[in-house]
């Protein structure tokens, strides 16, 4: 077994380069094609998995070699450092119940035609992203994160017959090729200053002199950024993650972005040395915007899978934001604050991959039931799909932070650290952990409005279309995957213990941090860390609660039966028309906020006879897009005119070109004559 | 404190049944006082429990679109409305079940209860449950920020965010009535007349289509039902009074268990919970609803205050 686990990584990518090979030549076969690919993938996430676990368990990296190649010297090595590790028990516990809930989710919402290239890209998709946790070199990690990107254009492009889907993948694939050239550039300064291009020897290397560091944190923070989806890099997302197929959008909400805050954590956090305090500043910041202003834009949304792809922004954010705070704790030689913020983070990254999988898996249950994303069509689904519902109110109940579930435990564990970094740090300085913490809050109470909002618009009341009316639960499997999120959910959210206790040896791994300082309480508590400032042990309340329950079911059991009437509207007949929308609901928020939103709204009374007698009132309403507008709008015509400008240089003809060649080499001949 | 299991568990049961016992008499007085106010007689100090008896005796009559959800609602929001007491000091400078968490847990706890009744009111298809949850979780939304940044204020004085530790930190210490506390004081004041739903947030004896908030998310409950979210709600006010007066006010609070030390907590909590009530009642009686879109000024003057609290403690 444990020779097994030391060639874990090799294994599994070769397991799902078969996968994909074997996916690639069943093209006529789809549902052999679906259990091949789907099985080669669970059958490697469990191997990647188990190795990790062995490594956060026994604390000691395993190393080895992917591909060396003689002649030219190239070498690719991998190291499962304890950081990896957690980044691929995270992948683990997600991708094994996505594949599970593919096999019949393939089989129903895609196109038969189309099953081998999403059972392949599947598989690429995910060998890379293991192969960019794992990998310990620059260029092999430049190739895992390119095959990562272009597999994932590949998913988002699969309806390509509609142009959204075509301009989703479009726009992806130019963000993230903005952010794959910041990288380079960033690496090859690393690496040339460094002389090494392995990552343990570049992240060892002195610290680079004056601004240049500075440059080196701008770029790599906008590479990573943007597969983090932080605000303002964000605006691919809400465009990608809901055009993908809703198996691959889970993947991508889950755990494609955690690539960003992986590369974040190993680079910009404990890559370059101690970090600066206003790179710190510059995380906690745009992990705050991201944070409320994710939600935000979740609040406004009516299509269910951008409401997701939105709350997966703020969701990035709060981890951005813990890791923000750890940098300035370690910038402020605080240690064991540092620690505390990283634990913070790091389960953030665990409990938003459980909830976003599992509420992005239920909405794909929902979706498919309905043929529509429009949550306005929605209603009553309770009724129609019981255990979707139950799980999706789950990881509603999750991603809003409440005390049993398990978005609770990470949220807590970031205010800790928020507010302890007020007391430890001095100076003005402080006063962003407070700003941060209220932010937090407000964020926290918005996901709540939030999700209360999409819940109980989609599953209850009455069904708002006749699609919503005749939907049906999902097949066995795809529950069963919704079942397993949802026991992840509850059980991380009792026993909180158990993951920050995991988290123990990825930080004594991380370099500059004091492991000293304990979050774990036994399974069931989470402490401060620091002295007694606050513990938490959600399942005491938890037993309140019931016993509460019990109290009160004791005091109305009287055994009188629950007559059942009509909803009382006002005297008419209560219909789908009369209830409450989405739209309504988020209403007041758009008002409040309406500075951020920019509403426009435009009713339209069509008359016949009077304008007292309206035929018809049409209403559409829209939120300005800020960032596309404001920022990208004018990015896009500047560099669209340089390149009309530069095309004078492309005129066609043979004859210039090679003028253009001997000019060059002329120029390289007097500037390199002039150096010997 | 005690670490024996089954004294905590009896401490918790008997602290939740006596909040659970004075909780509709807080609501009642509340009403007399503002009825003596408008040159009225106001209802006997007992309609309260008159009230909860005849609801809990009733036939529960539910919706017919009603699923779990709508039956879940008020239960789980009177479930985290009783387990909240249980984290929270009363007549002892020691909370029940303090072990299980601070102010974070009893925030979250509170949080809870309103998720699941606002997901409830959306289940019987009236658009007036939508209303009201719509309304109720927009200012619940904008509250909770200044809620948190005001206890954070208090807690980072003492340096510890178990309110057991706070409240026995403030009694040892006596009162210091640093000018902190009195803005993170008149901060929290308007956090708890919103989330009480008082006037000049929301109005508690009116249910017209316009104004309601809390109500209109309640509209659709009756019998038993109605009668668990309105001793819930009776619960959360008495809670909330009982937060902010041990927090700023920790007069009286008895450090050990003997009889006379209980009797001057009890006789001093009935005392400060009542003043707390009178300013309630005069705020409610002097001044006019706001407008909905008036509310997150409200709320973020208190904000502000909390804020304005930990800069000027620290800097």
């Amino acid at each position: 077994m444990t020779g097994l686990l030391a060639v874990a990584v090799p294994a599994a990518l070769s397991i799902r380069l078969l996968a994909a090979l074997a996916a690639a030549l069943l093209a006529r076969r789809p549902r052999i094609c679906r259990w091949v690919a789907l099985g080669g993938s669970v059958s490697a996430s469990l191997l990647t998995a188990a190795a990790a676990l062995t490594v956060i368990t026994s604390r000691a990296p395993i190393e080895g070699l992917l591909f060396r190649h003689d002649a030219s010297g190239m070498v690719f090595s991998y190291a499962i450092t304890p950081l990896s590790a957690w980044f691929l028990v995270v992948l683990g516990l997600i991708a094994v119940p996505v594949a599970v809930y593919s096999v019949e989710y393939l089989a129903h919402a895609i196109t038969s035609s189309r099953t081998a290239i999403v059972g392949a890209a599947f598989n690429v998709l995910l060998g890379s992203v293991e192969a960019v946790f794992v990998v310990d070199g620059v260029v092999a990690f430049l190739c895992a994160w390119e095959v990562m990107t272009l597999a994932t254009t590949v998913l988002v492009a699969i309806e390509h017959e509609q142009r959204p889907s075509r301009q989703a993948a479009y726009l992806y694939l130019a963000m993230s090729h903005v952010g794959t050239g910041c990288l380079l550039a960033g690496f090859l300064i690393l690496g040339s200053h460094a002389g090494s291009l392995a990552f343990p020897a570049m992240f060892a290397a002195p610290e680079l002199p004056g601004p240049l560091r500075h440059v080196l944190f701008v770029l790599f923070f906008v590479g990573f950024g943007v597969k983090a989806g932080l605000i303002p890099l964000h605006v691919w997302l809400p465009e990608a993650h809901p055009a993908a197929p809703t198996n691959v959008s889970t993947l991508m909400s889950a755990v494609l972005i955690t690539a960003g805050h992986y590369g974040l954590y190993r680079v910009c956090g404990f890559g370059l040395g101690v970090p600066d305090q206003n790179w710190a500043l510059v995380l906690m910041f745009i992990g705050m915007l991201s944070a409320v202003l994710g939600v935000l834009y979740a609040l406004a949304q009516t299509d269910l899978k951008r409401l997701l792809a939105y709350s997966t922004i703020e969701n990035s954010g709060i981890v951005v934001l813990g890791l923000g705070a750890a940098m300035m704790a370690r910038a402020n030689g605080q240690l064991a604050l540092a620690s505390i913020a990283v634990a913070a983070s790091l389960t953030h990254v665990l409990n938003h991959a459980v909830f976003k999988g599992l509420l992005f898996l239920s909405a794909g249950s929902v979706v498919m039931a309905n043929g529509s994303r429009h949550i306005e069509g929605y209603g009553g689904l309770l009724r129609r799909m019981p255990w979707t519902g139950l799980s999706f109110v789950i990881g509603a109940m999750a991603i809003s932070g409440l005390p049993l579930f398990n978005g609770f435990p990470s949220e807590w564990l970031t205010f800790q650290a928020l507010l302890l970094g007020f007391t430890l740090t001095g100076g003005f300085v402080r006063l962003n952990f407070p700003v941060a913490a209220a932010a937090l809050a407000l964020t926290s109470a918005l996901a709540a409005v939030c999700f209360v909002r999409a819940f109980g618009i989609t599953f209850l009341a009455l069904p708002r279309s006749p699609e919503a009316a005749g939907a049906d639960e999902s097949p066995r499997l795809m529950l069963a995957s919704q079942a397993w999120l949802s026991v992840l959910c509850v059980a991380l959210g009792l026993f909180p213990g158990v993951a920050v206790g995991a988290l123990q040896g990825v930080m004594a791994s991380l370099p500059g941090l004091e492991p000293m300082a304990s979050v774990a309480d036994g399974p069931l508590g989470i402490t401060s860390g620091i002295g007694s400032f606050d513990r938490v042990v959600p399942a005491m309340l938890g037993v309140a609660m019931i016993g509460a329950l019990g109290a009160a079911g004791l005091g109305l059991v009287r055994g009188a039966a629950v007559r059942r009437v009509r909803t009382w509207a006002c005297g008419g007949e209560l219909t789908a028309q009369a209830e409450y929308t989405a739209t309504a609901f988020s209403k007041p928020l758009l008002m409040i906020f309406k500075a951020v939103y920019r509403p426009r709204r435009e009713v339209d009374t069509l008359v016949e006879v009077s304008p007292y007698f309206p035929h018809e009132v049409r209403y559409s309403t829209e939120i300005e897009p800020t960032f596309e507008r404001y920022v990208y709008g004018p990015l896009v015509k500047t560099v669209v005119r340089a390149a009309t400008g530069m095309r004078v240089l492309q005129a066609g003809s043979l004859h210039t070109y090679l003028a253009y060649v001997l000019v060059l080499a002329v120029i390289l001949l007097i500037w390199l004559g002039g150096t010997t | 404190m005690i670490p024996d299991p089954f004294f905590t568990m009896g401490a918790a049961v008997l602290h939740a049944a006596g909040m659970l016992a004075m909780a509709p008499l807080l609501k009642t007085v509340i009403k007399k006082m503002k009825a003596r106010l408008q040159n009225r007689y106001g209802p006997p100090l007992l309609q309260g429990y008159y009230d909860l008896a005849k609801l809990l005796r009733k036939e529960p009559v539910r919706s017919e679109t009603a699923s779990w959800v709508y039956v879940a609602g008020p239960r789980v929001y009177f479930a985290a409305a009783v387990a909240a007491t249980t984290l929270v000091p009363v007549l002892f400078a020691w909370a029940p079940l303090e072990d299980a968490g601070g102010i974070l847990l009893l925030v979250g706890t509170l949080a809870l209860g309103r998720f699941a009744l606002a997901t409830a009111a959306l289940d019987t298809g009236s658009p007036f449950g939508g209303m009201g949850a719509s309304r109720d979780m927009t200012i619940a939304a904008l509250a909770e920020p200044a809620l948190m940044l005001g206890l954070f204020a208090s807690a980072l004085a003492a340096g510890t965010m178990n309110l057991g530790v706070l409240v026995r930190g403030l009694v040892e210490q006596g009162p210091a009535w640093h000018p902190s506390d009195l803005l993170a004081f008149a901060g929290l004041f308007v956090i708890v007349i919103a989330e009480t739903g008082r006037i000049p947030v929301d109005n508690p004896a009116t249910h017209l289509e316009l104004t309601m908030i809390h109500e209109a998310m309640v509209l659709e409950y009756a019998g038993p039902d109605l009668a668990l979210v309105e001793w819930a709600s009776a619960v959360k006010e008495l809670l909330y009074l009982t937060l902010l007066v041990n927090l700023f006010m920790p007069i009286g609070i008895a450090t050990s268990g003997d009889a006379g030390a209980v009797l001057v907590a009890l006789l001093a909590w009935t005392g400060k919970v009542l003043l707390l009530a009178i300013a309630v009642t005069v705020t409610e009686s002097t001044n006019a609803k706001l407008r909905l879109f008036r509310v997150p000024e409200l709320l973020s003057v208190s904000l502000g205050l909390a804020f304005l609290a930990l800069a000027i403690r620290f800097l």
